[in-house]
């Protein structure tokens, strides 16, 4: 036989070395990829057969090779692993991730341009086909590997030189270089060059990724009216590509036009329902419009889809049952029992589901009271008050700024003032310098005191920051110490404070004081919660004092 | 038909597809496992049998996909993703969807394309194009393919072989590739018909994508050439 000539030149992959995890409901075929992956040398491989276990196999061994079914039954489908993985960071730069599918992925709506897998298969496939992927898309992803290493670890100018360094080297990679040069870019703020490489990009060929970027760099220089045009320019052009609606959504939203932002999402939704963070941001904006039908119907996509996902949080349940409670008490002609046992069942499932979490538990009890007020039923009403009273003594962590509100709402309107009011007057301490927060807050408290104090903080920490601004950080300093007797708890103050004093540390006065101060208010800070957006902060700085401190 | 009718209907045959592709994967699947218990000598190139099965497979396959595809063109529900690809890469993975049939005939093939070119397309949609193209032209060719390419206003990717050629009424259709279907010739109607609405979807400016067929070539047999502005 003669040997087929010009097989790629490509350095050869040794699969003996690579691990590899293969995710795959149907056993049949499981057994088939393994059986392909041993011909190619492979020795090291696991199988799973659901997306559960898919992410925690890949929470304890990192792979280098998965290759992921798309379709797995009632779980996770392979889209939500791949998110999954690239959110909690266990892959690695060079980790491959193969998403095997049974129809042609032009027919299947793609997943978000950020969460792409390096390749898609399309069954049923063979041997030669599984390894000249694999060999392609590793040769890719070890090449451009050293620029995902540097984007990881923030240096962007160091990931641009990589960037041109390959480029000069391998021009086969050109396009997927520029689309990192654009990220770095983007992530410079120096958006001049970031549009002008997606304008050129665009101007030879409208790309997806590079239309975008023209789209959201007019976002960022805030050129509201340019941008829309270039996201509906691409919504005409690529349908399918649904950031393109989710971005529009944000310009009209942000232009004050909520009624076209529910529009152009109910246009992706439609096009796919499956998208947890979408169907939320819909609900939200219909309750803005009082549109209370979709409201409904987007919440309750979100708990369905939510439900083999890991990024599902309590919101989406509970505004279901809010806009069920505002389905009950507006219309007369709605199947009120059908809503109820809705409603009944999205408790269960939200309690069952944050059983260990105290506060979830304490904002779903007076949710689930307020409803009951709204079903007329007194007896349950009473019930989970007092679950409410009782759990909320266990509660260890701040809770969030718009859940403090809708909790002191319900509270109020149940005759619960004293319990709204404590919790008012600890979200007020915490989210002060919010003025969207701060003026709902004030129309819901009886104490006048609170709202003016938290504007007394907020004048100090606004001083502090123009002292810090002006490098000035003795002063900065004294006046975060100002604010922080106002509200001591206030976790960005103290954090201010604390970069206030590393600052004044490492620019000239090397007083160990500094750092002990810092040290003691960072041990003052105990009830951050993992996923509150202050914990990286939080986290950063106390790893920088603990390693000043160190180095002494 | 109405919207929800089409729906419906589009659900149908979406899964209907999927259930015999998967069919096609596991008896696949299973001819391999046959095979590997074989003694090495009835194994492998001299298996001209397992080659046609194969073959025949992603035909079906193939088939399968079109109509689908079609059916979707026609009510507006085939989503178009073009993108940047190095046609190299692309072409060989072609061939070597039917790699099984090219050793147990003992064919060889040449790529002839520069491999830093990228270009734009859509993969999957182009994939079934070509991957049926190349799966006539095996069925034709007496030894050999050649596949090329050209860049001029786009890019003409020419699939070539040693066989006796496309017959005359058909290289006449120029275009009109849906009358080639009913003059039941089989595959090849369906085949060109499904390239040409294929390339038409691909445009640039004002150019559109066609295709075109011819005799003779560097191989000496037939030619089909898809052109994408």
């Amino acid at each position: 036989m003669q040997e087929p000539t010009l097989l790629m030149k490509k350095p050869l992959v040794r699969y003996s070395q690579k691990s590899v995890l293969v995710i795959e409901d149907f056993a049949e075929f499981a057994r088939s990829l393994r059986g392909m992956m041993i011909t190619m040398g492979s020795k090291k491989i696991d199988l799973v057969y659901n997306g559960e276990d898919a992410v925690q196999a890949c929470k304890e061994k990192k792979y280098d090779i998965i290759l992921s079914d798309y379709n797995l039954g009632d779980g996770k489908d392979g889209q939500q692993i791949l998110e999954e993985l690239i959110s909690f960071k266990v892959l690695k730069t060079n980790s491959v991730f193969i998403m095997v599918t049974a129809e042609n992925t032009t027919a299947m709506v793609m997943g978000a341009l950020e969460y792409q897998p390096d390749s898609y298969l399309t069954k049923p496939f063979n041997g030669h086909i599984l390894k000249s992927r694999l060999d392609k898309a590793i040769y890719k992803k070890d090449l451009l590997a050293p620029i995902a290493r540097l984007e990881r670890k923030k240096s962007w100018n160091e990931a641009l030189e990589q960037c041109d360094l390959i480029i000069a080297e391998n021009p086969k990679f050109k396009m997927a270089c520029l689309r990192h040069k654009y990220v770095c870019y983007k992530a410079l703020k120096r958006y001049d060059k970031a549009l002008e490489l997606t304008t050129k990009i665009v101007n030879e060929r409208p790309i997806p990724w590079a239309m975008l970027g023209v789209g959201e760099i007019f976002f960022a220089k805030k050129e509201y009216e340019r941008a829309i045009e270039i996201f509906n320019d691409m919504i005409l052009e690529f349908p399918m590509v649904l950031e393109g609606y989710d971005w529009l959504a944000k310009v009209q939203y942000l232009l004050g036009r909520p009624v076209e932002a529910q529009q152009t999402l109910a246009k992706a939704v439609e096009r796919s329902p499956k998208a947890l963070k979408r169907q939320k941001l819909l609900g939200e904006i219909a309750e803005e419009n009082e549109d209370i039908e979709t409201m409904t119907s987007a919440f309750r996509q979100a708990v369905k889809f939510g439900a083999n996902s890991a990024f599902a949080s309590p919101d989406e349940f509970i505004k279901l049952t809010k806009s069920i409670g505002r389905q009950l008490k507006g219309n007369s002609d709605v199947d009120r029992q059908k809503l109820m046992d809705e409603a009944e069942s999205v408790f269960s499932k939200l309690d069952n589901r944050f059983k260990n979490n105290p506060s979830v538990q304490f904002r779903s009890a007076v949710a689930h009271a307020d409803f009951s007020s709204i079903s007329n039923d007194e007896k349950k009403v009473d019930k989970y008050l007092s679950t409410a009273n009782r759990l909320y003594d266990r509660i260890e962590e701040h809770m969030g700024s718009s859940e403090s509100i809708e909790i002191s709402e319900s509270l109020k309107q149940l005759g619960q003032q004293e319990l709204a009011e404590c919790i008012l007057e600890e979200a007020v301490e915490q989210y002060f310098d919010d003025p969207e927060f701060i003026k709902k807050a004030a129309k819901l408290t009886t104490n006048k005191n609170l709202i003016e104090n938290s504007k007394k903080a907020n004048q100090m920490n606004n001083k502090a920051i123009k002292f810090f601004s002006a490098k000035d950080y003795t002063q900065a300093a004294d006046y975060f110490g100002k604010a922080t007797q106002i509200a001591p708890n206030n976790v960005n103050i103290n954090l201010n404070h604390v970069q206030t004093l590393l600052k004044n540390y490492q620019s000239g006065e090397k007083n160990k004081a500094l750092l002990e101060k810092a040290e003691s208010i960072l041990s003052g800070i105990t009830r951050l919660p993992f996923d509150d957006p202050r914990y990286e902060r939080y986290s950063e700085l106390s790893r920088l004092t603990q390693l000043i401190l160190q180095s002494l | 038909m109405n919207k929800d009718n089409n729906n419906l209907f589009s659900i149908i045959l979406a899964s209907t597809v999927h259930d015999m592709k998967n069919s096609l994967g596991m008896m696949l699947d299973a001819l391999n496992s046959i095979l590997a218990e074989l003694p090495v000598s009835q194994q492998g190139p001299g298996n001209t049998q397992y080659g046609i099965v194969q073959y025949e497979s992603s035909r079906v396959n193939n088939s399968l996909m079109q109509l689908l595809a079609l059916y979707k063109i026609e009510n507006n529900q085939l989503p178009f993703n073009p993108s940047y690809h190095h046609l190299y890469d692309f072409i060989e993975e072609q061939i070597l969807e039917h790699s099984p049939l090219l050793d147990a005939k003992g064919f060889s093939y040449k790529i002839d394309i520069d491999e830093s070119l990228e270009v734009v397309f859509d993969e999957a949609l182009l994939a079934m194009v070509i991957s049926n193209i190349i799966g006539n032209a095996i069925r034709y060719a007496h030894s050999e393919i050649l596949l090329t390419a050209e860049i001029d206003d786009g890019v003409t990717i020419n699939i070539c072989d040693d066989g006796p050629g496309y017959p005359a009424q058909m290289i006449e259709l120029s275009g009109n590739y849906i009358q080639g279907i009913n003059q039941s010739t089989g595959s090849t109607g369906l085949g060109l018909f499904f390239a040409q609405k294929i390339a038409i979807m691909h445009r640039h400016g004002n150019k559109t994508g066609h295709v075109e067929l011819a005799n003779g070539g560097p191989l000496g047999g037939g030619v089909f050439k898809i052109t994408l502005p």
